[in-house]
């Protein structure tokens, strides 16, 4: 698959500070998640993908177009959406996105037209006609979304999208950003929330102190830690760790419901399925467990 | 057949791409120029930003129509002393035009900055000279309009009033160049004075304020620097005049119309006074320019 972002030995030096540091980068068109804690060099990344930012040394091409030699032609290309609150709060959404659309070489009929759908897309299709001002943070984030895709971007770029959402406005921006790789709208998703990327995209990019730690796609890093989780109710746990401790496997339990056991082979699986018939119990649930993002991001970063 | 309405659905239309014309830098700049145009002039805005635009038009076109209006009763029997505004004359309506852009350079540009909307638009593109020359742009085409407006009212209401409309029109030629270019030297010099001010600050009040306050002290320290120099042997005119900031637009607007300094003014009689009017009026213009595209160059994120 050919790479939407390419970057080879990207540096950028602020005075005191290395934000980027010589990073290798071949991110495939789909949904990738960019991680890393803040000062990590994130925002650096966007600004130089965007070609708002020269870098000090190396080259980044977005959609095969070298930023440096063409960065208007770049910039028509991407969506962008900031984390900081960007919106004119005195104009309504419709003005707003429409307004963007122009921006990004849409003519005006079509930019009103693709500002309507896309507020529809997002959610917004009632308030469209309401003043920013008085929209709550889920509202602006979602219309923020909408004028970062209004234009119908190659690639956008979304700094935080989740920020400041409740839980219920978080899943539904993440199962928007999730639509938008099905769209054909390729993803890059800065965050610092492990889990959000975990669950939405299909590859991964970790910084940390402008050092590149990870580029992988996701399923290559949540890979199986030989240990499976057992579910057969609150009731029942002790007597199932019981059981299988005599048996000779290892388990642990961090709460009263799961047990977490360590198995090296088919046999303790099946052993395992024997107690459970043993003892007559309700099996819930018998998963691998998987590394967690945090795990990798721990395991992996440079110590200070 | 027509479908039951008990067997309604709801789609979700999903997301269409875009596959028709698309235009690049020239159409974005054209875009926000627009977008900053509607802005001044309060277009889809509230009612309270139609309040400045509207009332600059009033006060621009009232007296223009009121002495067309004179003209036009008295046209058999002149009153006494009656005269038509000159063309000159009227382009000096130059308070009620600062006034506006006073309250409308604020407007376009301070927002974006103090709402931090600029990451937003420099993400489109664009650059920082696109965006600097939509929202000059825009501000000139408003104080170009409610300048030239009035003219033409003039122009055409003289010469209805006239005894022959054919004669007016062969007579005054020169005020069909002098006029559109007066009032573009007049609208150049307020819309890159009243951008590079707001440039400055996110604040719209400071900006204002800062705008008036500049032509108010330095019209303030000229006169008091030629009233002084006046009380002296010397009363040719004064080079301390050119400090008046406020009066080098209407300096300039007497070249075009005259060709030299008009005889009130505090520069008239001083050897040169249309050349070094002119050379400030181009240095003024110059560093407002040079102090925007600096704001511009780069974005703050």
């Amino acid at each position: 698959m050919a790479s939407i972002v390419r970057a080879r030995g990207l540096t950028k030096r602020y005075p005191g500070v290395t934000a980027l540091d010589a990073v290798d980068l071949d991110l495939p068109a789909g949904r990738v998640g960019l991680v890393g804690a803040n000062g990590a060099g994130k925002t650096t990344l966007f600004r130089l993908l965007l070609g708002l930012s020269r870098p000090d040394a190396g080259t980044v091409d977005v959609c095969g177009i070298p930023v440096a030699d063409d960065p208007i032609g770049v910039r028509s290309l991407i969506g962008y959406m900031p984390e900081h609150d960007c919106l004119p709060l005195d104009q309504t959404a419709a003005d707003v996105v429409a307004t963007f659309g122009e921006l990004g070489g849409l003519p005006v009929r079509a930019a009103r037209q693709r500002a309507s759908e896309v507020l529809d897309l997002v959610g917004l299709d009632e308030a469209r006609f309401r003043p920013v001002g008085g929209f709550s943070t889920g509202m602006r984030q979602r219309t923020k979304l909408a004028q970062a895709i209004v234009a119908d971007p190659k690639l956008v770029l979304l700094d935080e999208p989740t920020a400041g959402l409740d839980p219920s406005g978080r899943e539904e921006m993440l199962a928007l950003v999730d639509r938008l790789g099905s769209f054909g709208i390729a993803v890059i998703l800065a965050t610092h929330l492990l889990d959000d990327v975990a669950r939405v995209c299909d590859h991964v990019v970790m910084l940390d102190g402008g050092r590149l730690v990870t580029d992988s796609p996701t399923q290559t890093l949540l890979h199986q830690t030989g240990t499976v989780t057992v579910d057969v109710g609150p009731a029942a746990a002790q007597a199932l760790a019981a059981a299988l401790t005599a048996r000779g496997l290892a388990v642990t339990t961090d709460d009263t419901i799961t047990l977490e056991v360590t198995v090296s082979g088919d046999e303790d699986l099946d052993t395992i399925r024997d107690v459970v018939a043993d003892l007559e119990l309700p099996l819930h649930r018998l998963t691998n467990r998987l590394t967690s993002l945090d795990d990798v991001f721990v395991h992996q970063a440079p110590t200070p | 057949m027509s479908t039951p309405a008990s067997t309604g659905a709801v789609y979700d239309r999903g997301y269409r791409p875009y596959d028709g014309p698309r235009g690049g830098r020239r159409a974005a700049t054209a875009a926000l120029y627009r977008t900053s145009l509607r802005r001044a002039i309060g277009l889809r805005r509230p009612w309270r930003q139609k309040v400045a635009p509207a009332a600059l038009l009033a006060i621009a076109v009232i007296p223009a129509v009121v002495n067309v209006g004179v003209g036009y009763l008295t046209r058999d029997t002149p009153a006494e002393g009656f005269q038509f505004i000159t063309y000159r004359e009227y382009l000096g309506v130059s308070s009620a035009l600062l006034l506006f852009v006073a309250l409308v350079a604020p407007e376009l540009l301070c927002p974006d900055r103090r709402q931090r909307v600029l990451p937003l638009i420099f993400a489109r593109p664009l650059t920082g000279r696109d965006y600097a020359l939509a929202k000059i742009g825009a501000i000139f085409t408003c104080v170009f309009a409610f300048s030239y407006l009035p003219q033409v009212v003039l122009y055409v209401g003289q010469m209805l009033v006239s005894d022959g409309a054919l004669d007016y029109l062969t007579d005054n030629t020169a005020v069909l160049w002098q006029v559109p270019v007066a009032a573009a030297l007049l609208a150049l010099f307020y819309a890159v004075l009243g951008v590079a001010v707001a440039s400055l600050t996110g604040r719209r009040m400071v900006a204002g304020a800062t705008l008036l306050g500049i032509t108010l002290v330095s019209s303030t320290v000229a006169g008091i620097l030629v009233g002084a120099a006046g009380e002296g042997p010397v009363d040719d005119g004064d080079p301390a005049a050119l400090l008046n900031i406020l009066a080098l637009p209407l300096q300039v607007r007497d070249l075009v119309f005259l060709g030299h300094i008009h005889e009130d003014s505090a520069l008239s009689g001083l050897s040169g006074g249309g050349g070094m009017a002119l050379a400030c009026y181009t240095a003024v213009v110059l560093t407002c320019i040079a102090v925007v595209l600096s704001r511009y160059r780069s974005v703050e994120q």
